[in-house]
């Protein structure tokens, strides 16, 4: 199996990184331009393509890891070329790329998987278990955390421009709507809150809260912040029931805490608490759509449920920007 | 590769049967255990072939094994093993007295087969991680330790954990082994004197041992490094205890707390938080390595000197528990 990466950026450093751990053979990269592609392509001594059309001549896997409003024509013409797809989350910047993609793939016979990381961290994964086994009963509320600054780019941020990402309710906060799905099912409605501010010289703040209300009855608070100083990024949940909760907070359960003095002016003072792990949950996940390729198992995150999180994603931009609940209404592709 | 496992006295077994199995290419061949209700029990749990005994077990020629007795016995396992010509992991501490261990030493040696000790924390990715780091020298020079491998008492969940003769002491050879180990680790250095102190005041009706303890080492290099080894958890703890350290170094500090990784749970059913470990694995990569050993025939990543080392510690701590005084070794 022959796997091109598209995109150079982290998401891509980290799936390139991740493949050469399976049994697929990466055969290169695809960029905007050639240049960024190079020392990523040097660095595991394969390809640069000078598009996506050129790589798609050579494989089998086409592994999207592009600003997320150019997912669906990638995502189609490598369907087209039936190519399997894995791309990369948000599946895609509106609700109708999304199903054309899952159309193209169907049409095509091509597997579509879309890269929702969080369900293969350990501590996510182990959580959803402990709720499956009934050790907290039913399941009453669910709040979900996640923080960090606004993404940073050397050039062109994407991040910024919000018909490109769908800023923090879209880029950030669709992990755990889709860990909120995961966890407790479909959701009926959504109301969110959003601010986004730059205040002169000082760091931009994005934050939002949401509130989300399954067809279970069950109620989820997500709150998303780009609001930390760098390198801050912190994630938590609190998960309870009827017969008990769950608690869980990144920044106190990290082994390693660094209390260091500077050794240069612009080193900082005190590290960021360390975490690690024999595996990096990206490694999991693509090892875990390798086997799905190879017909080996079916993984935990589907496209259709990379399409119904880009659909709350989507109400809650909707939500927050209109000041008025939003409905969800059942989706074709999730029900078949 | 065929791998056996000799005895079920130690708890580590139910994990390491697990650990055999994940092992792509490793045929968990079965158990033995001259314990017949013990071994049978376990057999029929984890759905594996029961040896009726450890000669039978040998004898269907594994390529290693791994030694879970109670403490005392390890000595006449490793004999039976090495004469076979097995690859052996011997669970820690390796023996109740440095003479037992040395001669399991030796009789791997002589044998020239594979003794490693089970030490599964130089496995644990946050003790690597501050390894790698220390060996890169992003941490500077260390001056200073303090440690603790506290637990609660394990006769929970084996008898014979604090019977004197059959574990060789209470929570102080238990729980001072992991801690000198990494220490030896992390440092290159060998120990040169032990300082200790212990009491009998947690479960003081239920145990003839020591429960509670506090070992001071100080290494060749000048490094003195704190040990708490005592079984002071509550029943009640999040967890059976954990295992911590804080380094002084030349540039600050760095602090570890290994088994930090956990959602806490709290039920209706127990009426209590409970810590359910997320991370990492480290019996895993202690397995993977012995396998990874025998088939490339290199030493495993933690040898029998090294466990030696470690009986050795003990045995000076037990000393100066003795005499009041510190122990050169």
């Amino acid at each position: 199996m022959r796997v091109g990466v598209a995109g150079v950026g982290f998401m891509g450093a980290m799936h390139a990184a991740a493949w050469v751990e399976t049994g697929a053979k990466l055969v290169g990269f695809t960029a905007e331009t050639t240049e960024e592609a190079e020392p990523i392509a040097k660095h595991y001594q394969v390809k640069v393509f000078p598009s996506l059309a050129a790589m798609l001549k050579e494989v089998d896997v086409v592994d999207i890891c592009t600003p997320t409003h150019l997912h669906a024509e990638m995502t189609i013409k490598a369907a087209e070329a039936g190519k399997h797809v894995i791309c990369e989350k948000p599946l895609a910047r509106t609700l109708e790329d999304g199903q054309r993609m899952i159309a193209a793939c169907r049409k095509a016979g091509v597997k579509l998987y879309v890269a929702h990381v969080v369900r293969f961290f350990p501590e996510y994964a182990l959580a959803r278990a402990v709720v499956q086994q009934g050790k907290i009963g039913k399941l009453g509320t669910i709040r979900l955390n996640r923080g960090s600054f606004r993404p940073k780019k050397p050039v062109g941020n994407w991040f910024l421009d919000e018909s490109k990402s769908g800023g923090i309710l879209l880029d950030l906060m669709i992990h755990d709507f889709d860990y909120a799905r995961w966890l407790a099912g479909e959701v009926e409605s959504v109301y969110a809150k959003k601010i986004t501010a730059q205040n002169g010289s000082m760091l931009p703040v994005d934050y939002g809260l949401v509130i989300l209300k399954h067809r279970s009855g069950v109620l989820t608070h997500v709150a998303g912040a780009w609001a930390y100083p760098p390198p801050t990024f912190r994630t938590g949940f609190e998960i309870s029931g009827d017969g008990g909760m769950i608690d869980f907070d990144s920044s106190s359960t990290a082994p390693i805490e660094t209390l260091l003095q500077k050794i240069s002016a612009d080193a900082p003072d005190v590290g960021l608490p360390s975490s690690p792990l024999d595996e990096s949950p990206y490694t999991t996940e693509i090892k875990e759509f390798y086997a799905a390729l190879c017909g080996e198992c079916v993984p935990r995150v589907s496209a259709e449920d990379g399409l119904a999180a880009l659909q709350i994603s989507l109400a809650a931009i909707e939500s927050a920007r209109t000041g008025q609940p939003v409905s969800i209404q059942p989706l074709a592709e999730v029900q078949s | 590769m065929k791998i056996g496992i000799l005895s079920f006295a130690h708890l580590h077994a139910e994990a390491y049967i697990q650990n055999l199995r994940a092992v792509p290419g490793v045929e968990m061949i079965g158990l033995a255990d001259d314990d017949v209700q013990r071994g049978q029990h376990f057999a029929q749990h984890f759905n594996a072939h029961y040896f009726r005994s450890y000669e039978e077990l040998l004898a269907a020629r594994p390529d290693g094994v791994v030694i879970c007795s109670e403490n005392n016995n390890h000595r006449s396992l490793v004999e039976m093993a090495a004469a076979a010509k097995v690859h052996i992991l011997c669970e820690k501490p390796l023996a109740t007295t440095v003479e037992d261990a040395r001669a399991i030493v030796e009789a791997c040696e002589k044998a020239g087969v594979l003794l490693m000790t089970a030490f599964p924390m130089r496995f644990s990715a946050p003790v690597r991680e501050v390894k790698a780091r220390l060996d890169a020298g992003e941490l500077g020079r260390v001056f200073a330790v303090k440690s603790s491998n506290q637990g609660e008492l394990p006769a929970r969940h084996r008898a014979w954990f604090v019977d004197p003769k059959l574990a060789g002491g209470g929570a102080i050879a238990d729980h001072t082994v992991h801690l000198a180990d990494i220490l030896r680790w992390y440092l290159q250095s060998e120990v040169v004197e032990v300082y200790a102190q212990s009491n009998k005041i947690f479960h003081a009706d239920e145990v003839e041992v020591e429960t509670g303890g506090m070992v001071m080492l100080t290494f060749a290099n000048g490094v003195f490094a704190s040990i708490d080894c005592s079984w002071s958890r509550p029943p009640y703890w999040p967890s059976w205890g954990g295992l911590s350290f804080e380094l002084i170094t030349e540039r600050g500090a760095v602090l570890v707390d290994a088994f930090k990784q956990n959602l806490t749970v709290f039920s209706h059913e127990i009426q209590r938080p409970a810590w359910y470990y997320w991370g990492s694995d480290a019996n895993q990569g202690m397995i993977n390595d012995f396998v990874d050993a025998i088939r490339k025939q290199r030493p495993p990543k933690v040898t029998g000197v090294d466990g030696l080392k470690a009986v050795e510690v003990v045995a000076a701590a037990y000393e100066s528990v003795r005499t009041g005084q510190p122990v050169k070794l």
